[in-house]
């Protein structure tokens, strides 16, 4: 795998004409949804939209930066309410909810300013890489930069099998998900992949900060709103999606909604935009388009330390146990803890590793080299084929849904196994693992209220489990079931020992400690984190009780509450 | 088009000209425009063709002229005029895998696979269907699975069969396909479940038959029926079944049906088993295959390992190894420990 240097002109593709196919866009998104929409009567859609928007705008803080959206929000749903109380004579009700729509879809659509992508791919690398180099104080000033971001960041797996398939059809990127840090993350490694502009779709969080907002909205990405719930906006956002992939707009969500609570892989993805690969497809054909297949190609992103991994593992746990309610709101995107992210990457030199994975089709199918469906004993699919349902190429939607289910399965199979399992990952699995073998009766919610001295555990027995796990982690890699970083595979050698690599690494970023060896002896002081980072290795049939489950492991719970 | 237009212009293949295949071609031959019939025998393809009738698996039923048995599954899945729309896969569950591999090229992946099959692979415990979706280039594929004792659908008596899919194109097709006025079809997306319970039923019809021969009375089967059921419910549900499927045709209604006739495979076993004949002489003499016999031993070691309760599995299982005959087999179910029902 080689990373080419980043091309210094944009390079061509229906992104960058994005301000002439906008307004086609956006029409056709008003208009399928309309059409979507018109077996219920518009009133009643109406008046729930109305609820519900009503009860998110009085429970939304906003700031600076997203004020200007919720009053929009406030205006266009009292111009409705005004308009819902008088008789349906006067005023038509279908004309209010296509305004309804077309205000969700211009929220949604970005813009493309290719003279702000040209100046945010020439400085921004420029800064970040400043800021890594500055973390390391010899560089500190701007023209004596060597390392760059890219020497800590590894991206591996399928990378010229993305290029190639970007000539041949459209991309529907599919990361997971574990910090807001990962949208930076991934628009550096678009650029440094040289792979040119892909439309993201961006949770609203992002649009809080200023700059990012400024970079996003010109960059062609669109929002995401997960607070909106109600049926017209979930239908405009997806009709979206299936409008711009349609147009061939190389695109990036998160397939499993938000970040992943627990830390580990995500086992249930969102079908309802996923679906929208497959519908996106269909339409292209039907109509006879050139390069109308989409490439679903997931990419795992292996963190050592994750930002907000403390609040995660809280909801987590809140909302899986029920037995207590916290509040926590870290979902703003604060610059200094983000920068604080980076430099520790950098001085900690802690790489990032990222994983394309192998491309799919619209169906879960791995796809060749030149984006052909491969089925099974060589056969090659006709993606047409599989769509035709009584002789007739068409869109069905009992039938779509049960593919885009498999194709989410496929996803959640090969996020598994584009995983790649860090030292820290796995000190931290192998730590909580063999103090659960101490108590193995307890829930998982008493096993997290274990006092210190009873979280404490013998140095010796710890690297003595420790490696069995690593043998059985070598196993599995064997066997293609995950990947494991260098350090892993080295194990124990004179310069390198993987425990203490590990270990230093997982402490990073958190003022607890999430693994301490002091002397003969090893404890945690924070339990509920340490869960955070070994749940990365959960859904693989390594944990204590996985054994005694049946069928499906991934985010499956065991008998005590442990994910499994 | 309409549905109904649809598909009786439809063309059907049957891959397996067995007893079963042979009746579900004559089936599908009233609701579509033609049906090849794929024999694995060159001669046996003649022959059907020549004398209109499978002598060697259905003797004396006429078939219908549309049925056409070819001997070359490129002829079984397309001709000039086009390809075929619906696959009715009838072959052995020891074959499918090998059959699939082989034929995979000759799909084109906008057929419908609906398959008739009631066994599972051996180790591995896959069932047809996902061997099928394993090996084929084909999504869209269900299992037809009822109280189908093939020689009285043959002859025209009245029966019920249920297809199951995750695909209502396929739920589709085999009720449009298959359909007659004899010969009713429901629907279910249990696709687990109804493969599950005609795979584990002919265990049961194995423990029938031996209960039968030995003249054990009618509350004896009543017993092993109900309590066989409860076993088919927990094994079932283990693995991600629904339990009301078990109590619909493909459960309750294909127990009743084979646990009390001469006419299924698996009672005839359990049946000369007991009357002290060798395992390996039955299956030697028996002309069919009785899938029963190797998805009793799969299970009962399945069971035992995940600690499933299935002690009636067991006790046939134990009496087709000849670990114990029908009297001892039965007197160690009986003298287990006093439980609850349910």
């Amino acid at each position: 795998m080689t990373i080419q240097d980043p091309p210094s002109s944009v390079p061509s593709g229906p992104l960058q004409r994005f301000s002439e196919i906008r307004p086609r866009v956006l029409d056709s998104v008003v208009e399928r949804t309309l059409v979507d929409l018109s077996s219920s009567t518009p009133d009643q859609l109406l008046g729930e939209a109305l609820y519900l928007e009503r009860l998110r705008l009085r429970q939304t803080r906003t700031n600076l930066w997203t004020r200007g959206r919720s009053q929009k929000d406030r205006k266009l749903w009292g111009e409705i309410q005004g308009g819902l109380v008088r008789p349906a004579g006067r005023v038509d009700r279908k004309q209010l909810l296509e305004k309804a729509i077309r205000h969700f879809a211009e929220e949604i659509g970005g813009e493309f300013k290719p003279e702000v992508y040209r100046f945010a791919t020439s400085a921004l690398p420029y800064f970040f890489n400043w800021m890594f180099n500055a973390a390391s104080l010899n560089h500190f000033m701007p023209w004596k930069q060597k390392d760059l971001l890219h020497s800590q960041l590894n991206i591996v797996g399928e990378i010229d099998h993305l290029r190639r398939l970007q000539q041949k059809g459209t991309i529907l990127l599919v990361p997971t998900h574990q910090s807001n840090i990962d949208s930076v993350m991934i628009g550096y490694i678009i650029y440094q992949l040289g792979l040119g502009p892909f439309s993201y779709g961006a949770g609203l969080n992002l649009f809080q900060n200023p700059l990012l907002s400024f970079l996003m909205s010109n960059l062609g990405a669109y929002t995401v709103d997960r607070r909106k719930t109600n049926g017209i906006y979930k239908l405009a956002l997806k009709n979206y999606s299936t409008a711009i992939l349609k147009e061939g707009v190389h695109s990036i969500f998160f397939p499993g909604g938000g970040r992943a609570r627990s830390g580990a892989i995500e086992s249930k993805l969102k079908l309802g935009l996923l679906g929208t690969a497959l519908d996106a497809q269909t339409e292209g054909l039907i109509e006879g388009r050139e390069r109308s297949s989409v490439y679903v190609v997931p990419m795992v992103m292996s963190y050592h330390y994750v930002l907000e991994a403390g609040s995660l593992i809280e909801e987590y746990l809140a909302e899986s146990g029920k037995h207590r309610y916290l509040s926590i709101d870290d979902d703003t995107f604060d610059p200094l803890r983000v920068g604080k992210f980076f430099w520790k990457i950098f001085s900690a030199h802690s790489k990032v590793t990222v994983r394309v994975g192998k491309a799919l089709d619209v169906f879960g199918n791995l796809v060749d080299e030149d984006g052909r469906s491969m089925g099974p004993n060589g056969t090659t699919i006709d993606p047409k084929r599989w769509l035709t349902t009584r002789g007739e190429l068409c869109k069905n939607s009992q039938r779509d849904r049960e593919y885009t289910e498999r194709l989410g399965e496929r996803i959640v199979e090969r996020f598994h196994a584009d995983n790649t399992i860090l030292s820290s990952h796995l000190v931290a699995f192998s730590y909580f693992e063999t103090l659960r073998s101490q108590y193995p009766d307890l829930d998982l919610y008493r096993f997290l209220r274990l006092t210190p001295e009873q979280r404490t555990l013998p140095r010796e027995k710890f690297m003595m489990r420790a490696e069995k796990h690593r043998e059985a982690l070598l196993k599995k890699s064997g066997e293609g079931a995950l990947h494991i970083c260098p350090e892993i595979t080295g194990g124990v050698t004179l310069e390198k020992d993987w425990v203490s690599e590990g270990v230093r690494q997982l402490g990073q970023l958190h003022d607890a400690a999430v693994i301490r060896i002091q002397g003969d002896e090893v404890t945690t002081d924070d339990l509920s984190l340490l869960y955070y980072y070994r749940n990365r290795l959960a859904g693989y049939g390594l944990s204590l009780r996985a054994g005694e489950l049946k069928g499906q492991l991934k985010g499956a719970h065991d008998r005590k509450g442990f994910l499994a | 088009m309409t549905e109904k237009d649809f598909w009786l212009n439809s063309r059907v293949a049957v891959v397996g000209a067995g007893t079963w295949g042979t009746v579900l071609a004559q089936l599908a031959s009233q609701n579509c425009r033609e049906v090849r019939l794929w024999a694995r025998d060159e001669a046996q393809a003649r022959q059907i063709n020549a004398t209109r009738s499978n002598d060697k698996y259905l003797k004396g039923i006429s078939l219908s002229p549309k049925v056409l048995a070819v001997h070359e599954i490129e002829r079984a899945m397309a001709s000039s005029e086009g390809g075929v729309e619906l696959v009715i896969w009838a072959l052995p569950s020891s074959v499918a895998r090998d059959q699939a591999r082989a034929f995979a090229p000759y799909f084109t992946g906008s057929e419908v696979v609906i398959h008739a099959t009631k066994g599972i692979e051996p180790v591995s415990l896959k069932r047809v269907s996902e061997i099928l979706a394993e090996e084929l280039p084909v999504p869209r594929i269900g299992v037809i699975s009822g109280p189908n004792l093939a020689l009285e659908v043959a002859k025209g008596e009245p029966a019920a069969s249920v297809v199951a899919s995750e695909f209502d194109d396929v739920i589709e097709a085999g009720q449009a396909i298959l359909s007659t006025p004899k010969f009713r079809v429901y629907s279910s997306h249990d696709v687990i479940g109804v493969e599950w319970a005609g795979t584990l039923k002919n265990i049961l019809a194995i423990g029938a038959g031996a209960l039968d021969a030995l003249g054990m009375g009618w509350n004896a089967r009543a017993m092993l029926i109900t309590r066989g059921l409860a076993e088919m419910v927990r094994f079932g549900t283990a693995l991600g079944a629904e339990t009301q499927t078990f109590l619909g045709l493909a459960g309750m209604g294909d127990l009743m049906a084979t646990c009390g006739s001469p006419l299924s495979r698996n009672y005839r076993v359990g049946a000369r088993l007991a009357r002290g004949e060798a395992l390996s002489t039955i299956l030697d003499t028996l002309g069919a295959t009785a899938e029963g016999v190797a998805t009793t031993r799969t299970v009962s070691q399945f069971a035992r390992e995940r600690g499933i309760l299935m002690p009636i599995s067991e006790g046939v299982n134990s009496l087709l190894s000849g670990g114990a005959n029908v009297h001892e087999a039965m007197e160690a179910l009986m003298k287990r420990p006093q439980i609850s029902e349910f």
